[in-house]
Formats: C-alpha cells, structure tokens, sequence
C-alpha cells in the first residue's frame, strides 16, 4: 500500500483539523479556551471509548479524572510547577486506583458493573469532601496553585493549547492501533460473546481488566491536563455527574467509533457554551431530550447518522 | 508561538487571529494597542476599545441558591442602567465621580452567567466572560467557595472581580486576593455583633450546640460564633459537620436532644438552613425545656429569601444577622433610592445580595472615574482604603489591607405571622450594629493580597 | 447511656424507612425486569413534588390519595412507551434511557417549578413530638422524637408486609415470582407475561411515589431530591444483593445504622455508607441475601 494508506490520511486530516481548531473555531460561535477544554474532554471520551468497546459501561470513571487532577494539583501547589512530575504523578496514582477497582468491579458484567463503578466513584468523591477535606480544600476545590510551567515557560492559553492538541493526537493515534491490532478484535469480541472466548481459553479477566485501565490511563491525562489549563480542582470532577456527562458524549457520538465519543464531547460542550445562550437554563432540557431520542433512534449516535445519511446519498445519486 | 502575545495573558490567539484576519476590527486594534503601550500595559483586558465597555454578572441562576442569584442579577441591571443614566445610588454616592453617561464617557453594558451554584462552573462561566466577551470587571455569587474560586481566578486573568454575597472570613483572609473585592459583612462580623445580643437576650450561663455546614463558609462561621459566645460566658457543647449537600438532618439533630445543651446554633445557609431548621422544628426544639430553660434555635447568618424559604412559623423568634434590610429605606437617602428604584422596576424589594451587588457596580464604576482608567491596578489603588457614604446606612471603608467592607449590619429576628405587614416584611430589626463595634484588626487573620500585576 | 443508645436506634431505623421505601421499587424492578432503573430517583421526586403541591391545594390525605395512583400511571406510561422497547436491547442501552428520562423529568421539573427549597407542611396530625419515657420502661428522664419518624417507619413497615403478601400469596404475586427465575417459561405456558411487566413497573414507581409523599416533610422539596437520592438507593440494592427484596429491607437498616452510630466522627459519618458497601462485596460480591440469577 506504501507509506500513503488510509490510516495515514485519517491522521494527518484529523491532526490538521486539531491544530488549526484555535483559528477557525471563532468563526462558529466558539471562543478561547473553550478550544482547550473541547481538546481535554475530547480525550476524556477517546479513552472511554476503549472500555465502551468490551460492552462495559462505566458510571465511575469521573474517579480516573477527579484522582489525577487532586494528584496533579498537589503537586503543583506543594512540589513544584513545573508539569513534567505532576503529570507523572497524576497518572500514576490514577492508574493504581484503576487497576485495583477495575479487579474489584470487573468480576461482574453489565448492570451489575455499571452500579458498582458508580458506588465506586461516589466513594472517592465523597471522601475528598470529608475525610480528605484537609489535604482537597473539601467543597471549596484545591485553590492558590502557581501558574503551571515547562522548562520555565508558562502553560497559559495557546502554550496549553498545544499541549492538550498533541496528547489529543498521540492519544488518537494509539487507540487506533489498538482497536485495529488483535488485542483490539479480542476487547471487541468481549462485547457480544464472552462465555464462549471462555471455553476456548482466552484470559478474558486480562483483556477486561486492560481495557479498563487503558482508559482510565486516558482519563488520567485529561484530568491531569485540565488542572494544567485551569489551575483549581473542583470536587466536581470527581461527582458521578462527570461520569455521566461522558456517558452523555459518548453515547451521543458514537460508540464504539473512536471519532464518535470526540465528536460528542465537542458537541455537547459546545452546546453548553454556546447554545445555551438562546436557550438559557433550558439547555440541560433539552440535551437529555436529544440524548434520549438518540438512544432511541439512533443507537450509533452522529457518526452512524453521518454514515446513514451517507449511504441514502449515495443510494439516491445512483438510482 | 509569539512570546510577546504571550505576557498579555489569555488571549493571545484571539490576537493573533485578530491581526492576520485583516477585518476592520483587527485593523483597527493594533492602534489601540500601540496608543496604550506606552502608558500602560496591558493586563486582563484592558486597554477597553470601542464606544462601549462591559460588565460580567456571574450569579447562580440554577441550583440551590438561584433565589438569590436572581435577585442579585435584578440589582446588576438596575445598576448598569442608573450608570448610564442615571437614578438610584448615583445620585446619593458620597464622594461622587459618576458621571451619568456610563463610565468614562463609554457606555456599559453587562453579560450574564450562570455560576449554577458551583465553583467550577462559575470559573468556567467567568473565563468565558473574560475570554469570549472581555469583560473589563466581573461581581456575583452567593457561596464563599465560589467567591474565592473566582478571586483566584481574577488574580490569574487580571481582571477586577466585586464578590457579591460570600460571607465567609476566608475570603479577605486566608484567600485574599488583590484583585477581588468584598462588600458583604463576614463570619467574623457576625459572631461579634451577635453574641452580645444572644448573651443579653438567653442569658450568660447558655450551653450551645453546633450544626456546621462542612465548607469554607460554614466552618469560618463556626469559628467565630464559638468564640465569641465563649466570650460572653457560654459553653459550646459540641458541633457537628453536616456534608453540604444533607437534605434531611435527623441523624444530626438525635445527639442534641440527648445533651445537656440549650441553644441550637444552626451554622447553615440557604437550602441548607431550610431544612436544617425544619427539621429542628420537628424535633421539638422549639417547645423544649433543658435545664431549665427555653430550648433557643439561633441561625447566625440570615436572609430575608432564606426566611421565605424555611417558613414563617419555623422562623419566629429566631435570631441571626443580616447585612441590610429593605425596611431600612426610611434611615438614609442611599437605601431610600436603592428601594424606591428597584421597586419601581421590579415591583417588589430588594434582597440584602440585591444590595450589595449593586453597591458592588456602582462603587467599582465610581473608582474608574476616580482613576481615570480601567488599567486595573490603578483601578484597585482607587477603591483600597476609600470611604464612601450614600450607599446605606453610615460610612463605609473599603480597607486596603485585605479589602474588606466595614459598615454598619443588622441583628435581626423573624417575625412571627400576626406581626408581618405585607408579603416581604418577614424580619424584625433587634439592633442596628454600628461599624466601629465590628472592626478588627488586620492580622486577624492570615493571608496576602498578592500582586497588583498579575504574575 | 442507654437512653442515648436507644434514640441512636430509632433514628437509625427512620433514616433506614426512608431507603426502604425508595429502594424496594428499584429492587422489584431489577428483580422482575431485569431493568436498572436510573428514573427512580425522578420517580421518588415527581411524588415528592405532586404531593407538595397536592397537599399544599388539598390536604395531606389528598395527597396520600391522588399521588400513589398517579405514579403508578406514570409508571405505566413509562413502561409502555419507553422502556418496553429495551427489554430486547443491551441492558446498557436500558440504563441508558432510564438516565435520560430522569435528566428530562428534573429539568422539567425545574423549569416548571424552579431550582428553590419548596418547603413541605407537614399536616397537623403528623406534627409534634413523642414522649417515649412514657412508653418505654427503661428510658430514663425526658426521652422525645418527632412523631412524623414513627410514621415514616409504619408506613415503610406496611408497605413491605403489603409487597411481600402480595408477592406470596396471589396468583399474580406467583407469576411474578416465577417470572423473575425464568420468564421463556411462563411465555411458553401461555402467560401474558408483558402485561404483568408494566403493572410491575407501575407498582414500582408507586412505592417511590409513596416515598415521596413521606419523605417529602422531612427533606422539603427542590429539583436535586431525585439524584441525591439515587446513589444512596442503587447501594442499598447492591448490597442487599439486586432483585432481592429482603436484602433491600435489611441492606436499608443497615445503611441507616451505619450512618446513625458514626454521627460523632463527621469525616466517617459522610463514607460510612460506602465502606459498608465496599465490605459487603468484598467478601459477598452478590450482595448479603443475592442469588445466582439469569441475569449475572
């Protein structure tokens, strides 16, 4: 196929349309910043998208999030500014908790394991707002961090841009590897026929447990880089209402598709933003309408509707 | 990436964009930036361009504390309106700079946000407005944890934020910060006003029972009515931090009723406090004699929203203190205009976070015409250590060393229903507390302001 | 001592009534359904907000009256026009939905009504208080609680004697037993098992509407009830074990237990909760009374 396949293609177009976000995204409605945030969510959601494949719907991973971004803004305030560590510390400290709940939560499928990681999640974030008070400024939010900083520079506007815009792209990049190599056929196939990739003698409690931590390493990132962009912790980021959000994104977009849960956290964030200006306090209304006729009628969400829409165009030009 | 864009903090693609977009508004802008340069630099969004400059109100429109939020944004608009043509305070502010015609010849105009009652959503609320709208100043809020959220934030950005309703003594203490502002009494300011009363009313030898709300605000409040009830003689029994969000508060309320306490002192507010006192009511506390004595349910932090919405009946006889009351109309030209004003708009009185928000406005505007700038350190050189009149009872002192209000507040008590003259009048006046017994000093608490630039 | 020990007790089993009465629907449907019904917290806030309303115009027994029925009609509608068309998908997408709808109830209900504490009258025959030393004999000294608690513990009490009876001793109690071990094999023998569904459903989100109507006077009432509500009660489910109403009942007691002995200790007092749950799955990952059922 040589060095110019599709796969190639998909990455430059999808590393273009992220760089040059900050220079277009004015022209719709969007402002500074708002760019950086979309870039961190959509992050978020990329590396839910990994665990949404196996069929496991997680209503915790705000905890992944919430856990690096406390990690990442201690250090901050009590080590040092510069990011290189804090990330570092962040993410690991994410991924232990990960790997002990996943083992705890993924011994059971389905529902069972969706209201688990939600009891889960509302654990730590309770906790972060009692017993932890001391050290998580409890309800207040960690406050009074030093402006992030790199090799001296300063992490403000378009430098955390451009952060947030190439962990986005390696992110990208990764994951497509992943779900494309036979690990990723492997985490697909847990979906819809667990029991019997049982009897042929696949480690199925590895591939679970992998793919949820994998995620979660991607939550990690993004709760770490949202403390990098904004330098303050809320407590929210550990509510099961981020958890739900990102349920909300991904859904929306589409799961299963890697663009989609992107496409979602855009979307929705953008709404937000920028709708709710002429819809004022309505906007949640009218998000939870869309969001249940999508689960409705459009199980795939946007990218299954673009690729409907697609497939009529297409019928309709050769008829 | 430009390293120049980059020291003016925050916007730096909105400029970059700006400039290679080649619009008649870039074109223009470099010129501005140029006239400026040289006199002074560019911090948060100054220099202010164009015929126009605006505002940011950043209040809880949903959530929890979306009564206040709604009456604060009422005040916001009533106030941007009496800049640009006058009315209201503008006429009774003493010193006065206003000019009438907006705020440096330029015409105000205002955005809102919605803080949802919740300290990220207000920063991400408030960064919009600085980022997408370049709102030159921003004010709002009914919770200390988002004031101070927003202050920080501020002192990021560069950009002068007036807190509205935050009543903790974190906010000009441990929090301080040079660019945010605080009209609202304090904690602090509660306790000392207060204890005097509930010592003359309940007696010197009261055993007090705590309920704390477990945040910033609700532990700074326990602080502070602990030690100065001890001071008049009381014993503080035990306290107890109830989580933010409790809606039903039995299994706090089953240890006081197995004490020896007999004073309640309930340190919750809004949604908080309504159910905490109706549930106080339901135990009995009330009607209750322990040692002697009337059980009494003391609410330190009071409003007259807050009073609507834990019932008449639940809050008859119960004290607390309040910044200011509508009813004040008749004791000085300031309030008198505020109410009148704001009646005439809105038909109805304004709330004490109503007040306090368009002090806020007003007092902000009038020193940028002091100043003669919006470049925001000048800006906050011109309020520290200012005193004013016209804006309610007595004078009031911005003071320069951690930005706190000092004026005279209101001990008061709920009426009970045969007592209420219309609708609104839901609170007696006990006591107009002068500013000179509500003043302390500076290193009460700790703190720094921080930098007039931002770093 | 003793006299403490005791109001710790009973304001341990009203904590635990008020779970009881929110969870039990939860648990039913679960059970018989095999839907996770995230609309529950919403369910238990649309019957603490029409009960509000209802005996703020009409009187409490109004209330009592008219919001039961109209959950359960509520629930009927839900069941027929949304869930049904999830029975045959991903139990994911039934989660899904029942998340959405209940974002759609509370900003409706917000929108409606706004974000503020609607205060909720209790009636005068609920109000005051009662002097337990005059009833129990080793109480020494004033002992009183709320008279309004003791209801809320009788009326979760009758509601789950009147649950289990049903559930026990009529034929539709049967066909719903048996539908909740194998429900092909009630479709082979001819039973209309769908039917039987939604009124389940519709019992379901009536106990919730119960709930609220009792509920209501001690939490008052604002569009955040439904959520707050709903962590609580999905923990109580799990660790009760799902689908089993027993295991509700006692999880419940135990929940409201926990959180009334740690009172004292204000950072334990908020987990405590969790920690039980934790525990319990650690070393029963079914929950205290769950079985190995169809839908592991």
């Amino acid at each position: 196929m040589g060095i110019i396949n599709r796969g190639t293609i998909h990455l430059t177009v999808f590393a273009l349309i992220v760089l040059t976000f900050p220079f277009w995204f004015e022209y719709t409605g969007g402002y500074a910043g708002l760019d950086t945030k979309i870039i961190i969510w959509a992050i978020f959601a990329l590396g839910f998208d990994l665990l949404l494949i196996t069929g496991y719907l997680s209503f915790g991973h705000a905890a992944f999030f919430g856990i690096s971004a406390y990690a990442t803004g201690l250090m901050l305030l009590h080590y040092s500014s510069n990011i290189i560590e804090a990330m570092i510390v962040g993410v690991v400290v994410s991924t232990i908790a990960a790997v002990i709940i996943g083992f705890l939560t993924l011994r059971r499928t389905g529902i069972y394991f969706s209201v688990l990681t939600l009891a889960f999640g509302e654990m730590f974030h309770t906790a972060a707002v009692s017993i932890f008070s001391g050290l998580t400024g409890g309800e207040n939010g960690l406050t009074g961090l030093p402006t992030p900083t790199l090799f001296g520079e300063k992490m403000q506007g378009s430098n955390v841009f451009y952060l947030c815009a190439i962990f986005l792209i390696i992110g990208f990049y990764l994951a497509r590897r992943i779900t494309r190599s036979p690990f990723g056929l492997m985490l697909k196939s847990l979906k819809s026929n667990q029991t019997r990739l049982e009897y042929i003698g696949i480690n199925v409690q590895f591939y679970k447990n992998s793919a949820f931590v994998l995620s979660s390493i991607y939550a990690a990132v993004a709760g770490s880089l949202m403390v990098i962009y904004e330098p303050y912790v809320a407590t929210e980021f550990l509510e099961w209402k981020t958890s739900g959000t990102l349920v909300i994104m991904s859904v929306m977009g589409g799961v299963g598709t890697l663009f989609g849960p992107m496409i979602g956290a855009a979307f929705m964030l953008y709404f937000e933003n920028v709708a709710s200006v002429f819809l004022e306090e309505q906007w949640l209304l009218a998000l939870g309408i869309m969001f249940m006729a999508i689960v409705v009628y459009l199980p795939g969400g946007f990218v299954d509707g673009y690729k409907r829409m697609m497939r009529h165009w297409v019928k309709k030009n050769q008829a | 990436m430009s390293k120049k864009h980059d020291k003016s903090k925050g916007l730096t693609r909105r400029d970059v964009l700006k400039i290679s977009a080649a619009s008649a508004v870039a074109a223009s802008t470099p010129m501005f930036f140029v006239k400026d340069a040289w006199a002074q630099k560019a911090i948060g969004n100054f220099p202010v361009n164009g015929p126009t400059v605006t505002y940011g109100f950043n209040v809880p429109l949903t959530s929890i504390y979306a009564d206040e939020g709604e009456d604060e944004l009422r005040a916001y608009k009533l106030a941007v309106k009496h800049l640009n043509n006058g009315g209201g305070m503008v006429e009774t502010l003493q010193p006065n700079a206003l000019k009438r015609n907006g705020v440096l010849g330029k015409k105000v105009e205002y955005v809102v946000g919605d803080t949802q009652t919740n300290p990220d959503a207000a920063r991400t609320s408030a960064r919009r407005m600085i980022e997408r709208d370049k709102v030159i100043m921003f004010s709002g809020g009914s919770s200390s944890a988002i004031a101070i959220a927003q202050q920080y934030l501020a002192q990021e950005l560069g950009v002068i934020f007036m807190c509205g309703l935050t009543h903790s003594n974190d906010t000009t203490g441990k929090d301080k910060r040079r660019y945010g502002f605080r009209h609202f009494f304090n904690a602090y300011m509660t306790g000392k006003a207060l204890a005097p009363i509930l010592s003359k009313e309940y007696g010197k030898d009261r055993r007090a029972f705590h309920l704390t709300a477990d945040y910033t605000w609700g532990h700074t409040q326990y602080q502070s009515m602990k030690d100065f009830t001890e001071k008049e003689g009381w014993t503080t029994v035990d306290n107890i931090m109830t989580p933010v969000k409790t809606t039903d508060f039995s299994q706090f309320l089953t240890p006081i009723l197995n004490s020896d306490a007999d004073v309640l002192i309930l340190n919750h507010y809004g949604k908080n406090m309504n159910n905490s006192l109706t549930n106080a009511v339901e135990f009995g506390f009330k009607e209750m004699q322990k040692n002697g004595k009337n059980m009494e349910i003391v609410v330190p932090l009071y409003s007259r929203l807050m009073a609507k919405g834990a019932g008449q009946k639940n809050i008859e006889g119960v004290l607390g203190t309040t910044a200011w009351n509508w009813t004040q109309k008749d004791d000085d030209p300031g309030s008198k205009a505020f109410v009148e004003t704001f009646e005439k708009e809105y038909g109805f009185p304004p709330s004490q976070a109503a007040q306090t928000c368009y002090v806020q406005t007003i007092i902000y505007s009038d020193a940028v015409e002091r100043a003669g700038t919006f470049y925001p350190p000048a800006v906050i050189k011109a309020l520290e250590g200012h005193e004013f009149a016209g804006t309610g009872p007595g004078k009031t002192l911005y003071r320069a060393e951690d930005h706190q209000c000092f004026k005279d507040m209101l001990v008061v008590k709920g009426k009970s229903p045969s007592q209420l003259k219309g609708k609104y009048d839901l609170l007696e006046i006990v006591s107009k507390v002068k500013r000179e017994d509500t003043v302390y000093p500076v290193d009460t608490f700790p703190g720094e302001l921080g930098p007039y630039e931002p770093a | 001592m003793v006299n403490q020990i005791f109001l710790q007790i009973v304001t341990g089993l009203q904590l635990g009534a008020i779970y009881v009465l929110i969870a039990l629907g939860l648990t039913l449907i679960f059970g018989t359904l095999g839907v996770v019904n995230f609309t529950h917290g919403a369910l238990f806030m649309l019957g603490a907000f029409s009960a509000v309303i209802i005996s703020g115009n009409y009187g409490f027994v109004a209330a009592i009256i008219i919001v039961p029925p109209f959950l359960f009609f509520f629930g009927v509608l839900m069941e027929r026009f949304i869930v049904r068309f999830f029975y045959d998908r991903p139990h994911t997408d039934q989660i899904l939905v029942t998340f959405g709808f209940a974002i759609v109830i509370q900003e409706t209900l917000k929108w409606i009504f706004g974000s503020n504490n609607i205060p909720f009258k209790m009636p005068a025959w609920g109000r005051g208080i009662l002097k337990l030393h005059e009833y129990v004999p080793f109480l020494d000294g004033f002992v009183a609680y709320p008279k309004w608690r003791f209801i809320l513990i009788t009326v979760s009490f009758f509601t789950v004697i009147a649950l289990f009876a049903l559930l026990q001793f009529t034929r539709f109690g049967m066909v719903i037993r048996a539908g909740m071990n194998d429900s092909e094999i009630l479709s082979f023998l001819g039973i209309n098992i769908t039917r039987r569904f939604t009124l389940v459903f519709g019992l379901g989100s009536m106990i919730a509407g119960l709930a609220g109507v009792f509920a209501g006077p001690v939490t008052n009432v604002d569009p955040g009830l439904g959520m707050f509500y709903l962590v609580p009660s999905f923990l109580v489910v799990v660790i009760g074990g799902m689908g089993s109403l027993p295991g509700a009942v006692l999880a419940s007691f135990l929940l409201g237990m926990a959180q009334s002995f740690t009172v004292s200790f204000a950072g334990l007092q908020a987990i405590v909760v969790y920690i039980v749950a934790v525990v319990v799955l650690l070393f029963m990952p079914r929950g205290l009374l769950g079985k190995k059922g169809v839908l592991d």
